[in-house]
């Protein structure tokens, strides 16, 4: 009897490919695909495809690195390492690991201190410079003109306290 | 086991024959992760750190080598899931070499690669396929279907259960098969055949 290809065998055959691997299927189930394959476009694909899968995979599966004869060393002195490392107190090794930094941050803002309270007092004009722009006698005389008093103003004010006194 | 018991003492030494005796084990699970050395070399020093800080966790009800394998297979899987994994896989993307591969296969009755060179070009083609599907499912594929172990041994050494290991096996060799699908089919013609 010719099995008809039809939805449902097809399905039926990529299932039987997908449940489990091709080198474990059983003679009567890989005869049963391939008659069916004879007549099923889409299941011959799909039986070549998982044949070729199953090729590739073994394949890849053997690809095993082995360990060089250093691998033991390495390991050894990385737990030592680790354990170095866990034994220091955790302020210690905050600060070894960002002393660099810190240290750095000081230096910058030493400098900046330098920079802005010592070099600009170097670099203050001189009083001579100051007194050509303004002279003592004007600023003086400016700030007292408002309150400067005329000169009946001052006579009258003296003759008033000899008054006083007599 | 007498290694970990004194290893779980703090006896150094200890600790250094069970990296001797079990490196090729955690190699061999790295391995099916990465493929360049350094990575392996990485993965499998990562892995032993794990373990000595662990071992008191070890209570030597099953087999050292398993648990050893958990700590290895768990580890690797975290070392991968923050790789980014490509999209989609093209025929574009394949080599010469890959394609003359695919083409000597697909015509002749399905032997697997004899020659170095070959079996090169068949492991590149695998990682392609491979890395459409999640680290997780790619591991379940390898040991089931690469190394033919069990469901039992997949549940055991990545902590699943076995359905679920039932199901990853399934929806990766489904994956796979449709991903090499469309490979072998491409510009509406066919590689061979």
């Amino acid at each position: 009897m010719i099995k008809m290809p039809d939805k449902i065998n097809a399905r039926h055959i990529t299932e039987i490919l997908d449940k489990g691997s091709i080198a474990l299927l059983s003679e009567s189930e890989l005869n049963e695909i391939r008659v069916h394959a004879l007549e099923c476009m889409s299941c011959r694909d799909a039986y070549e495809a998982a044949r070729l899968s199953a090729v590739v995979i073994k394949s890849r599966a053997e690809v095993t690195i082995e360990p060089s004869p250093f691998f033991q060393t390495r390991v050894m002195a990385a737990l030592r390492e680790q354990q170095a490392v866990e034994s220091v107190p955790a302020m210690l090794r905050l600060w070894r690991s960002a002393k660099v930094l810190v240290s750095t941050m000081a230096v910058t803002t030493a400098a900046l201190a330098v920079v802005s309270f010592i070099q600009p007092a170097q670099t203050t004009p001189a009083p001579e410079q100051t007194a050509s722009a303004y002279s003592a006698y004007s600023v003086i005389m400016d700030q007292d003109a408002d309150d400067q008093m005329s000169y009946e103003q001052v006579l009258s004010t003296i003759y008033e306290d000899d008054d006083d006194a007599r | 086991m007498d290694l970990a018991r004194q290893a779980q003492g703090g006896d150094e030494s200890a600790f250094a024959e069970i990296v001797r005796r079990y490196s090729p084990r955690v190699f061999s699970v790295a391995s099916r992760f990465f493929r360049q050395r350094m990575l392996v070399e990485e993965a499998a020093q990562e892995v032993f750190l794990k373990a000595y800080t662990q071992l008191g966790s070890f209570e030597g009800r099953g087999s050292f080598e398993g648990w050893l394998t958990r700590i290895a297979t768990n580890t690797c899987l975290n070392m991968v899931r923050g790789a980014k994994r490509r999209p989609e896989f093209t025929v574009s993307d394949l080599t010469e070499d890959e394609q003359g591969w695919l083409e000597q296969q697909s015509a002749g009755d399905g032997g697997e690669p004899a020659s170095v060179e070959n079996s090169v070009v068949a492991t590149d083609l695998a990682d392609r396929l491979l890395s459409v599907l999640s680290p997780e499912d790619q591991q379940t594929l390898l040991m089931i279907d690469g190394e033919q172990a069990s469901i039992k041994e997949v549940a055991e050494a990545t902590g699943w259960s076995e359905s679920k290991v039932k199901v990853r096996a399934f929806r990766a060799r489904k994956k796979v098969r449709e991903a090499m699908e469309k490979l072998l089919s491409y510009k509406g013609g066919r590689v061979s055949g």
